[in-house]
């Protein structure tokens, strides 16, 4: 005879297996008009995909994850992928992306007319949708002549007051590729080694390296430029400035937020529509959303960022920085960067 | 007696090896697939990285490892004495929030000290070692003390009564008879902790440590070359299998009768002073690795909640609650069928057997990434051959997610039910055969029943386990399935603990539910691992 607790087990069993059944039965795939994207920029972008649907009726998939992760996935899934358009938060991402075959070429006008040929790779594979800045920070209380090189956070005078991100992060990695390709990988070399000298603060989040300079642990960093106009939402009086780097040789290193068609697209007309909508018509929603600046020049940047005035951007960079991602992880090594 | 029954066994032994065969290989092949990369080694990643990086890295790594397990050995043990000898008010609750920590992930009870302490340390005194290894040690030393307690009860009265009447004191009776007899389960509670610190990334990285498991992500993500990662990761895998052969190596010779004994030890009552001195211990201890990170988060929550900051990745707080616990529960099930099946089958295959359960546990030794890298390339491997016909694909599925998290945590479930399974008379199985049960009715029948206790301790540890667990669910988790662990993820890596605070307390909470579930199996004689 069996045992109640026996039985009650078995049923345990049953209804858990049930209700597997019915989580996994959820999973068929989705028809009717809609975009499946992978992004390794998740600020805010919900709002931006609610609008394109709102305007043309296409549902938009996302999911999210560090750039790398979403490529290693891609390769992985092949021809099965069911991601439409990728998106990366750094030049040199997408670019090794289209390099490993997993960008597909597109040929629009609308893209084209509103991309300058800087921002979008040779073979039309991918194109910037905003543009990042990587620049100077510095302590408007504790100083007053802030560098205006990359070259001279390697000062003696920057010694123990540097705040940088470490380099396993892309940011620091394009920042560098940009010095290599600017300077050789010698003298690239000298300048990261000379940051190190300086016994940087590494700290792994922008946010938190402009909290540090306000905190006192440190007086001059390296920062994309969009971390600073949220903090100043919050506290109008945060003690942070701006130094606009290289603005007499080759300009601010200019990074990209930027998008491409996958190769196994299976819906890329509509794909190719969102592309098209992000770099147009959702140019301003999609860079005010995060304070960046728009990749087309005709469209206004975010009225919070006029005051930071205008500078010039190393515009020459961009393409290269995927080329070069390998020689700047190798930089950063040799140099003892973090 | 013996009885042997050779006609049974071999008739009905090739579908049983069959599925055993298949069984373990489907589970150990992201393993074999990330190992087999060694075959053929990246000399230029190795030699550059022994030039740069290496060194610093294995430096920081031995003196993690060393200072972690050596940290929760002391307090996991320690406590596990005081609850088990001693006597004090509220005993019991005190035991169950001494276990608590395991709810609170590394990398939540890491960003909640790193922010605390940024004031008084300045943030370039709390990006430190021994602070990472400090927040490492407050959430890991459960896994010693549970081995320790349940040492510590089994051990009962009589050795340590027959020391105190040969006239020793009761701290010599600590370290000269309990503390030796309980070595085998303090190395096996070590184990789980020197895994849980030699695969860790999330929090190592909160606090600037270059470990090895680190290192593995910045060479698999800086370079793009997924196959010179993978070596570097079977480094981690081999150096954490040779300490424990190390350990059982020297273990070897030194038996202790683990029978438990007639009679339970009954608790020391102690002086007032004393007792509110361990309470206060005790006390301190949850203070550290719970109640701070509680109530800071809580704190961050009621922040988010006035400035209407509280967005989630997609969807609310009970959008990610069930997607966590839908991931829990069927992982779970796969793993404490699987770990049933392996752990039956493997017992009446001799040491070919035990060496296949062994090989399905491997994944529990390698960084979350690279066991999601090789699942990554056997699920994509699936999905060329269509193993799953009708066009489902399975990279990106929520199959292919528990799939990946099972091959990872099947050693939890596995180690358990077997260590369990142990404690059934092998007369008992005899005398069923004899009287002609089938193996399949004897498992159900005798067997089963027995490890229950165990397969409920098992399957509140993989849900402790689960509810954290990160790296995997991040890279294969299916569309628009973000569970806790993801939302606090996409939070922390920009800083927005606000956002952070709400889910890492749902975490916590089903966590500190789990760990009941776990104590409770435990004090009705569930066994953990073998």
């Amino acid at each position: 005879m069996r045992s109640p607790r026996r039985t009650r087990f078995g049923f345990t069993i049953a209804v858990v297996l049930a209700a597997l059944a019915a989580a996994c039965g959820g999973d068929s795939k989705n028809d009717g008009a809609s975009v499946t994207v992978y992004t390794g920029r998740h600020y805010g972008i919900e709002g931006v995909f609610d609008e394109f649907t709102a305007a043309t009726g296409i549902e938009v998939r996302f999911t999210t994850g560090s750039d790398p992760e979403l490529r290693e996935r891609l390769l992985a899934e092949g021809d099965n992928t069911p991601a439409d358009l990728v998106m990366t938060a750094d030049a040199a991402n997408i670019e090794l992306a289209a390099a490993a075959g997993l960008l597909a070429s597109v040929d629009s006008e609308a893209l084209t007319a509103a991309i300058p040929s800087e921002l979008r790779s040779a073979d039309n594979t991918w194109f910037a949708l905003s543009r990042r800045l990587r620049v100077i920070m510095y302590s408007t209380e504790r100083v007053t002549e802030p560098p205006t090189t990359y070259a001279a956070l390697g000062d003696a005078e920057w010694s123990g007051r540097l705040c940088l991100r470490p380099s396993t992060h892309p940011y620091t990695q394009s920042l560098v590729a940009s010095l290599i390709l600017h300077l050789g990988e010698d003298e690239a070399l000298r300048v990261v080694e000379s940051w190190v000298a300086n016994d940087p603060l590494y700290i792994n989040s922008d946010t938190d390296i402009l909290k540090a300079i306000a905190a006192g642990d440190c007086d001059v960093a390296l920062a994309n430029t969009y971390y600073l106009p949220r903090l100043l939402a919050e506290d109008p009086s945060f003690p942070v400035a701006i130094s606009w780097p290289e603005q007499d040789s080759t300009g601010a290193h200019l990074n990209v937020s930027a998008a491409g068609i996958t190769t196994s697209s299976p819906n890329r007309e509509a794909a190719i529509r969102l592309l098209e909508w992000l770099a147009t018509t959702g140019q301003s929603t999609f860079s005010d959303a995060n304070f960046e600046y728009p990749a087309d020049p005709n469209v206004a940047p975010a009225s919070a960022l006029t005051a930071f005035g205008g500078f010039v951007a190393d515009l020459a960079a961009v393409r290269e920085l995927g080329r070069l991602n390998p020689r700047a992880v190798e930089v950063l090594s040799a140099a003892g960067y973090e | 007696m013996t009885v042997t029954l050779p006609s049974i066994a071999t008739r009905r032994s090739l579908p049983g090896w069959a599925t055993f065969v298949a069984l373990t290989a489907l589970v150990a092949s992201p393993v074999i697939v990330v190992v087999s990369s060694i075959v053929d080694p990246t000399e230029s990643m190795w030699s550059e990285l022994w030039a740069t990086r290496l060194p610093g890295m294995i430096r920081d790594t031995i003196t993690l490892a060393l200072t972690v397990v050596g940290g929760s050995l002391v307090l996991g043990t320690g406590l596990a004495w005081l609850v088990t000898a001693y006597d004090f008010p509220a005993r019991r609750v005190i035991t169950w929030l001494l276990v608590t920590p395991l709810a609170v992930p590394g990398y939540v009870a890491g960003f909640v000290w790193l922010d605390t302490l940024s004031g008084p340390l300045g943030a370039r005194g709390v990006r430190s070692i021994w602070l990472c290894a400090a927040a490492l040690v407050v959430t890991l030393y459960p896994y010693v003390f549970l081995f320790a307690r349940a040492s510590f009860k089994a051990q009962g009265a009589d050795a340590r009564d027959a020391a105190r009447t040969l006239g020793v004191g009761p701290t010599r009776a600590f370290f000269r008879v309990a503390l030796p007899m309980a070595r085998p389960a303090l190395a096996a509670g070590s184990a789980l902790v020197l895994m849980e610190v030699l695969t860790d990334i999330g929090t190592v990285r909160l606090f600037n440590v270059s470990t090895v498991a680190d290192g593995v992500m910045r060479v698999w993500f800086g370079t793009g070359d997924r196959g010179a990662a993978a070596e570097l990761a079977c480094l981690l895998v081999v150096s954490a299998a040779t300490l424990i052969a190390l350990e059982r190596g020297l273990r070897r010779g030194a038996r202790f009768s683990t029978r438990p004994s007639e009679r339970p030890s009954s608790p020391i009552v102690l002086r007032r002073g004393t007792r509110f001195g361990i309470v206060g211990l005790c006390v301190a201890v949850i203070a550290v690795a719970v109640a701070v990170p509680i109530v800071r988060l809580t704190d961050w929550a009621l922040d988010a909640r006035r400035s209407g900051n509280a967005q989630t990745v997609a969807g609310g707080v009970w959008h990610h609650t069930s997607s966590s616990l839908t991931l829990v529960i069927a992982t779970c099930v796969v793993c404490v069928g699987g770990g049933i099946t392996i752990a039956l089958l493997a017992r009446r295959r001799g040491s070919l057997g035990r060496l296949l359960s062994r090989l399905a546990s491997l994944g529990y030794a390698m960084p979350g990434p690279v066991v999601a890298v090789g699942a990554l390339i056997t699920l994509a491997a699936f999905d060329r051959i269509g193993l799953v016909p009708n066009g489902v694909v399975l990279v990106g599925s929520f199959a292919g997610l528990v799939f990946a998290l099972s091959t990872r945590f099947m050693a939890v479930a596995f180690q358990g039910i077997d260590a369990g399974l142990d404690r059934v008379a092998p007369s008992a199985v005899a005398s069923a055969r004899t009287l002609g049960a089938r193996a399949s009715r004897v498992a159900w029948s005798v067997e089963l029943p027995a490890a229950r206790t165990s397969v409920v301790a098992a399957t509140a540890l993989l849900t402790v386990d689960l509810m954290k667990e990160l790296p995997i669910t991040l890279l294969l988790r299916p569309f628009g399935f973000d569970s806790l662990s993801v939302w606090v993820w996409q939070a922390t890596s920009e800083s927005l603990w606000e956002q952070a605070a709400v889910p890492s307390l749902v975490m916590v909470a089903v966590g500190m539910l789990a760990v009941g579930a776990l104590l409770a199996a435990l004090d009705r004689g569930a066994e953990v691992a073998s």
